[in-house]
């Protein structure tokens, strides 16, 4: 029997042990090299980093990259200024010849990657609100950046392709069947966030890094945001906000120098500094341009008859095109670092510029008949590039014709940044009339990129665009 | 802080209490004194105890009946004692029948002791948290011992088992000396790949069986984690494997557990025991491949196949190289030996009380790469076993400590695929020995031994350490607790000089640095209590665990060295790039019973139980409970078996059901956490959490018959088992507008593993001074994916089928050449005119159908021939016939209709490319291989006693020396892929001495 006490006191003790230390010996604190979303938004340092994450992963994530998958390379193809080397790379093809099937794969990238961006936002948003610890005009400073790139992405989601989901929370059980918004929602919801944004942000450049957004960097989206959307006094308002800045902002008389990092012509620029630390190149510097010795891997040429349209004298024809023998293409040749380890950084993947300003004012002046303002924006640019000013040449000028001059010069000027081609062509009808020359299997419902097929199956409520 | 303090406050209670039971146990013993036996009338006896083989025999008691004492034999089978001229001496030992024996006035007496098979049954298996008998155990635990894995030339001693155990898998990890074999019990349970490894425990402490990241050559199997541990120092291996044997590890027991003992201390006097051994290893398997001619030819039909003109881009081979040259580019890579050679001292004394073992191995072995480049290990070990006197107070101490070093070629390309380049390729090295880069540039390639130069230096430490302490406070009833502690440091050094790579790219000398640990502590107190009434038998255990691990990983890069001499030393970097490190800690407490219970020995009944808490889990999910129930009956106790079959000396039925665990899915998974974007100082969220998230379950069956005839010379063991592992932990598809593509979780998908192991011994002959022995083990497994909820809409869509192992192929229908191209062709099964997943409607099991291994163990007089051969029936691949292209190829295209003639053109590259994917590449690879022969030799005692010695034994040992296969790549062993290398051939020869 008195082993039987025994044996039941020292169970007791024991069960007694187990019952007080289980809970707490299964308690962990946080890795190191992680940080739980709430104590990142509890601490201005960490909060910045989170800030400093998202301009990075600009540059990791496809859509914006510059690289292979990006808006840049696809919605060029996708327009009449670039062409694939390889006709073996089918993927990259059915952007050229406008025949994306619902499972293309850089299609998917592009759709992946820039969500992958509105989560981040989200994450951030979402973070810097719900924290009482920061500082409320630090709080300010934050939340704008990332409305910025939150309405920045959307921007082009919408105008890729079309309808999408509006996605404004980090719950995957609540966005994980959500259904396409109609365009004008979205756009809606890219003014606000720019808006509030302008409202919030302040009007130097952090650390005077031309990658960090501030209140012209909203401006800047917001004049073409009013371009696209045909508010031609909004745009000429916005743009000319942007040009009045003549301390900040200036076009670079040497076109070498325009895509340099911090370069003057720069309002808003992605930095390699965000990729993996070894290479300090521009992915478009290290993708399109067609080196020499390694001549195997071009990928990318510009099209001829693209070429052919510039003077001879062009100076962008001069500067920012390059040839390469073996392959016997032109290239594009903005960036001019193909392959560099070198800090400090030289050049910058430039997102938004003084040149389109000028553009946006132009047009919007165009378009509100205001030819002689609309012409002198121009000038600036066809001087800058070393050609005969309109002013002199065409003084009275008509409007459609002073139009396509404008459409021209968009071309020749903002040719591989940020398919400014293909949505100039989209918003201006003139798809149908350029591409259908360009391309046999042309239909106009390729105006926009299909809804990648693995979506739907995952979520069944998102329908596809016409024509696929 | 509060937890750290209510943590530190139960360990000081713990130590304290601990303090307490030695200071006690130690009073105790010096109160207890031995009577001992009055030595009036007493004369010594002296002799040896040997086998009738004429082998010594250790540790044999000898009682003088009726009295109350008695000795046992040493390490050389000499005995020495004190007894009267009339009394008779009751001779014992485990595995021999007893003898008694009358002394009649004789002062010398040597006895010979005669095999007692049946007595096997007796000899104790090591359960885990407790022991058991091959008789008397409910579940299934299989079991190697030292001398069938000592004298192997391996890294790892998991290597050593292959072959040996039934319902265990064990593919090599390569030809390089550590890679990390993979180890499958019973099976795949996990879709995930990393959740498929058993639980390591190493004298009581569980090592991290997850092989440890390297960024060297052995990167593609990782490093083995058992590397360390030196095989000549290992006494017995256990796999546990059915609900019995593993629920008691709960969440951690679903993949089986794998429990290796290490060599205790010896109680019967003192020895020294030096073994040494050295031998090459070879690579055994050649491709038959196209010599320059052959493959010239097939070339240049090729090219008129397609009506392709040959050039410098398409055809450098055909137009630029040197149509004479011919190089074997097998012989070239894999033509090297490796040596090996393997140095182990121990040195162990003690008595019936207290007894030690310290030992130590040196091993090294090169690799058949070109270059000069080597294994080395050290290792170190001590054991310390104490009873006090009144048998109440136990200690075990057990410290094992191993470092190695391994250099290899630091070089990610330096693979098989090398023995395919053409074979008039030009040379890799210009005379003066620097890479010849004009020659190969010349045809727009790169060197193919581009970063031969480069090296890595992986260097690794272990420590794994043990005390069990166990105090008998009753008569039945102990209080034992056992505190381990393991560590595990790695560091890796690769050099990438500047000279490995074409100076035409300006290369630049750098450095990668990565160095991980792994750190765990471990307590386990434990009750136990056993008691006898009459003719029930009951056993209980009470247990916790309380373990932390602690795991980190840090890695580097530096760049731009001013010159290659200085690679490595970080001050000369002009900088340093890519720092990363991850420190992540695991938790784990757990609290654990069994009670056993038997009557008569006959019927048996074994219930074990788990309660686990895992800081893997998410907060809502931190715990669970585990267990499993046991039965046996041993018929052949039974009277009506007794009296009518006599030819069954043994029957035991005996059946499990349980459910076990498995937590091994990586820590903080549950977290919403921010982690270190690639880019400089940012923060960013990599994935979505799921806080609810918790454990595999995997729930098994087993039913078992274990038979023997004719007095247990023939012994059949068949068990059937059904593991059906659920609630499986995957990435749950989602669309990317959530922001990811998927979110840990799980699914109430279940994988089946089902099948039969048959486990035969049988002792042929066992006359004259000639025995033979023999052991057979077959499993026939079966594994399926019974049930995943949209598996369509899930990442695995692609992978994976209902109703289908988890190992397969999906792959096209092959449909035979095309009459009119003579290309392959596949079919397009819904005629959409595209080839995609919707066509693979082949689905290939590339599981094993069956495997096994027959050893056979022969003795005549000093002689000793003991050989394994393993056998598995499964399918590989072969992909090696793309006649036309820029490759060697297997030469059976020659003469073949079955291949494509020879085509160089874009849609002949693309039907090889399909067909590739079809199920034409696929090939019987089944083999048999004699895995391991041993011949030893004893010299005789009468050489020992002139020369002083106790032992000298000379020993061959031959490890994969022959291979009966149909498979035509290099080694079906890792036939999934015809170019992986696994287990080399190797020969050692060496000699053992005892002093």
């Amino acid at each position: 029997m008195r082993l039987l006490n025994y044996t039941k006191q020292l169970l007791i003790i024991l069960l007694s042990i187990f019952t007080l230390s289980c809970e707490d010996m299964v308690e962990l604190d946080p890795p190191s090299n992680q940080l739980i979303r709430e104590e990142v938004f509890n601490n201005e340092a960490t909060v910045k980093s989170a800030m400093t994450g998202i301009y990075n992963e600009l540059f990791q994530l496809d859509f914006s990259n510059g690289y292979r998958s990006s808006i840049t390379t696809l919605a060029g193809l996708s327009a009449d200024n670039i062409s694939n080397i390889s006709t073996t790379n089918l993927s990259r093809m059915e952007f050229e010849q406008n025949e994306i099937s619902p499972d293309n794969p850089d299609n998917l990238n592009i759709w992946s990657s820039a969500y992958n961006m509105i989560y981040i936002t989200n994450s951030f948003l979402e973070g810097i609100n719900n924290s009482q610890e920061l500082d409320q005009d630090f709080k300010k400073q934050m939340d704008g950046q990332a409305r910025f790139v939150r309405a920045f992405t959307y921007f082009y989601l919408v105008n890729l392709y079309g309808d999408v989901p509006l996605i404004l929370s980090t719950d995957y059980r609540e966005n994980q069947l959500a259904f396409r918004t109609p365009k004008a929602e979205i756009y809606d919801q890219i003014l606000s966030d720019l808006e509030q944004a302008e409202e919030e942000l302040a009007l130097d450049y952090e650390n005077g890094e031309r990658t960090r957004v501030n209140k012209n960097t909203i401006r800047a989206l917001m004049a073409r945001f009013y371009l696209y959307t045909e508010n031609w006094a909004k745009a000429e308002e916005l743009s000319g906000q942007l040009i009045a800045e003549n301390g900040t902002y200036e076009l670079l008389n040497d076109l070498n120098e325009v895509f340099l990092a911090n370069s003057k012509e720069a309002i808003w620029q992605i930095s390699p500094i965000g990729g993996n630390g070894i290479s300090t190149q521009t992915n478009e510097g290290n993708f399109f341009i067609i080196d020499p010795i390694f001549s195997f891997f071009a990928a990318i040429r510009l099209e001829e008859d693209f070429v052919e349209q510039f003077d001879t004298e062009d100076r962008r024809l001069l500067n920012w095109i390059g040839y390469n023998e073996s392959k016997d293409a032109h290239f594009i040749f903005k960036y001019k670092i193909w392959n560099s380890t070198e800090y400090p950084i030289k050049e910058y993947s430039m997102v938004l510029r003084l040149a389109e300003q000028y553009l946006i004012r132009a047009e919007a002046r165009a378009m509100q008949n205001n030819l002689t303002g609309a012409i002198s924006d121009l000038d600036i640019i066809r001087q800058r590039a070393g050609l005969d000013l309109l002013a002199d040449l065409n003084p009275t000028i008509e409007q459609t014709e002073l139009l396509d001059e404008i459409y021209l010069q968009r071309r020749k000027e903002l040719f591989a940044e940020w398919g400014h081609r293909w949505l100039d062509l989209k918003r201006s009808g003139r798809s149908s009339e350029v591409l259908d020359d360009e391309n046999s299997l042309w239909e106009d419902t390729d105006l926009l990129y299909p809804i990648p097929e693995t979506e739907r199956i995952k979520n069944p409520n998102l329908t596809q665009n016409e024509g696929y | 802080m509060k937890n750290f303090y209510k943590r530190g406050m139960l360990i000081i209670m713990f130590l304290l209490a601990m303090a307490l039971l030695v200071m006690l146990a130690m009073g105790q013993a010096k109160a207890a004194s031995l009577s001992t036996p009055s030595l009036f009338y007493q004369q010594p006896i002296t002799g040896t105890v040997t086998d009738i083989n004429g082998k010594y025999l250790p540790g044999v008691t000898l009682l003088v009946k009726n009295k109350q004492y008695g000795t046992n034999t040493d390490l050389l089978g000499n005995y020495s004692i004190n007894a009267n001229a009339q009394d008779t001496l009751v001779v014992t030992s485990i595995g021999f029948k007893d003898v008694e024996i009358m002394i009649n006035g004789r002062s010398t007496i040597n006895i010979v002791l005669e095999e007692d098979i049946s007595s096997l049954k007796e000899v104790e298996i090591n359960a885990g948290y407790y022991t058991t008998t091959q008789r008397e155990r409910t579940g299934n635990i299989s079991r190697v011992k030292a001398e069938e894995i000592e004298n192997q030339p391996v890294v790892s001693p998991i290597q050593a088992l292959q072959g040996r155990m039934a319902g265990v898998e064990i593919v090599s990890g390569g030809a390089n000396p550590g890679m990390a074999s993979t180890i499958k019990i019973r099976g795949t349970n996990s879709l995930r790949q990393d959740g498929n490894y058993p639980l390591y425990i190493i004298d009581g402490v569980p090592i991290s069986s997850v092989p440890v990241e390297s960024n060297s050559l052995l990167s593609t199997s990782g490093i083995d984690p058992l590397n360390n541990l030196n095989p000549a120092n290992i006494e017995s291996i256990e796999v546990l494997k059915d609900a019995d044997a593993t629920a008691i590890y709960g969440s951690r027991g679903s993949n089986g557990v794998v429990l290796i003992t290490t060599k205790s201390g010896y109680k019967y006097g003192t020895g020294l025991e030096a073994r040494i051994y050295t031998g090459v290893s070879t690579v055994p398997g050649r491709m038959d491949l196209l010599n320059t001619e052959e493959y010239l030819q097939v070339r240049r039909e090729a090219f008129q196949n397609d009506g392709v003109e040959p050039d410098v881009n398409n055809a450098y081979d055909l137009v630029l190289w040197n149509q004479d040259r011919y190089t074997d580019w097998q012989e070239y890579l894999l033509g090297g030996k490796s040596e090996v050679t393997n140095a182990n001292l121990s040195f162990t004394g003690g008595d019936e009380n207290t007894s030690f073992r310290l030992g130590g191995s040196y091993f090294t072995q090169g690799t058949v790469y070109p270059g000069d480049y080597d294994y080395r290990k050290w290792t170190g070990d001590i054991a310390l076993n104490h009873l006090s006197k009144n048998n109440k107070f136990r200690l075990n101490l057990k410290i094992n400590y191993g470092t190695d070093r391994n250099n290899l070629v630091g070089n990610g390309n330096l693979d098989p695929s090398i023995i395919l380049l053409p074979p008039n390729a030009p040379a890799i090295f210009n005379e003066d020995t620097t890479l010849n880069w004009e020659e190969w540039g010349a045809a727009g390639l790169t060197n193919p031994f581009e970063g031969f130069f480069n090296t890595t230096s992986t260097h690794t430490k272990n420590l794994t350490s043990n005390v069990l302490l166990s105090y008998e406070i009753f008569n039945g009833f102990k209080l034992k607790s056992s505190l381990g502690y393991a560590d595990y440091q790695s560091n890796e050094l690769w050099k990438l000089p500047a000279r490995s790579y074409n100076p035409s790219s300006n290369p630049e000398n750098n450095s990668f640095h990565l160095s991980t640990g792994r750190r765990s502590w471990i307590i386990e107190p434990q009750l136990t209590y056993d008691k006898k009434f009459e003719k029930f038998h009951t056993e209980f255990l009470l247990g916790g665990t309380f373990q932390t691990n602690n795991s980190t990983l840090s890695s580097f890069q530096g760049s731009a060295y001013a010159s290659e001499a200085l690679i490595g030393n970080l001050s000369s970097a002009e900088s340093i790039l890519n720092a990363k490190s991850s420190e992540t800690e695991y938790k784990y407490a757990a609290i654990f019973s069994r009670i056993g219970l038997n009557w008569d020995k006959k019927y048996f009944l074994n219930f074990t139980a788990r309660r686990d808490g895992s800081s893997r889990f998410g907060p809502n999910n931190r715990f669970a409970n585990f267990g499993a129930i046991g039965a046996a009956w041993i018929i052949s106790e039974e009277e009506f078996i007794k009296n009518n079959l006599s030819i069954l000396s043994f029957a035991k039925l005996r059946g499990s059901y349980g459910s076990t665990g498995n937590d091994q899915i990586g820590d903080y998974g549950y977290l919403d956490s921010y982690q270190a974007t690639r880019g400089i100082n940012g923060l960013y969220p990599t994935s979505l959490a799921n806080p609810d998230y918790s454990w595999e379950v995997n729930r098994k069956l087993e039913a078992a018959l274990q038979l023997g005839f004719f007095n247990d010379r023939v012994n059949l063991g068949l068990s059937w088992y059904r593991n059906r592992s659920s609630n499986q932990l995957v990435g749950y598809s989602l669309p990317y507008i959530t922001g990811f593509t998927s979110v840990q979780a799980n699914l109430p998908a279940t994988v089946e593993n089902k099948g039969l192991e048959i486990e035969l011994t049988t002792l042929n002959l066992d006359k004259n001074n000639f025995s033979w022995r023999s052991n057979l083990n077959v499993t026939v497994p079966k594994n399926k994916l019974i049930d995943y909820p949209e598996l369509e809409q899930s990442s695995y869509s692609n992978t994976y089928r209902e109703g289908y192992p988890l190992n397969i192929a999906l792959l096209y229908d092959y449909n035979g050449l095309d009459p009119e191209t003579a290309l392959y062709t596949v079919k397009d099964i819904n005629n959409d005119d595209k080839l995609d997943f919707k066509d693979r409607v082949i689905i290939k099991d590339l599981n094993r159908q069956f495997f096994g291994g027959i050893s056979n163990h022969l003795s005549y007089r000093n002689f000793n021939l003991q050989f394994l051969f393993q056998f598995i029936k499964q399918e590989g691949i072969q992909t090696n016939f793309q006649a036309g292209i820029n490759k060697n190829v297997l030469s059976s295209v020659l003469d073949n209709d079955r291949y494509q003639r020879y085509s160089a053109s874009f849609l002949g590259g693309k039907s090889y490319r399909n067909v590739l994917e079809s199920s034409f590449p696929y090939e019987d690879a089944s083999f048999l291989r004699l895995k391991t022969l041993s011949l030893s030799y004893d010299l005789s005692s009468k050489i020992l006693d002139r020369v002083n010695l106790k032992k000298a034994q000379l020993f061959l040992h031959g490890q994969n020396l022959w291979t009966i296969t149909p498979y035509t790549g290099l080694d079906p062993e890792s036939a999934t892929s015809d170019l992986l290398l696994g287990n080399l051939r190797s020969i050692t020869a060496g000699l053992q001495l005892n002093l």
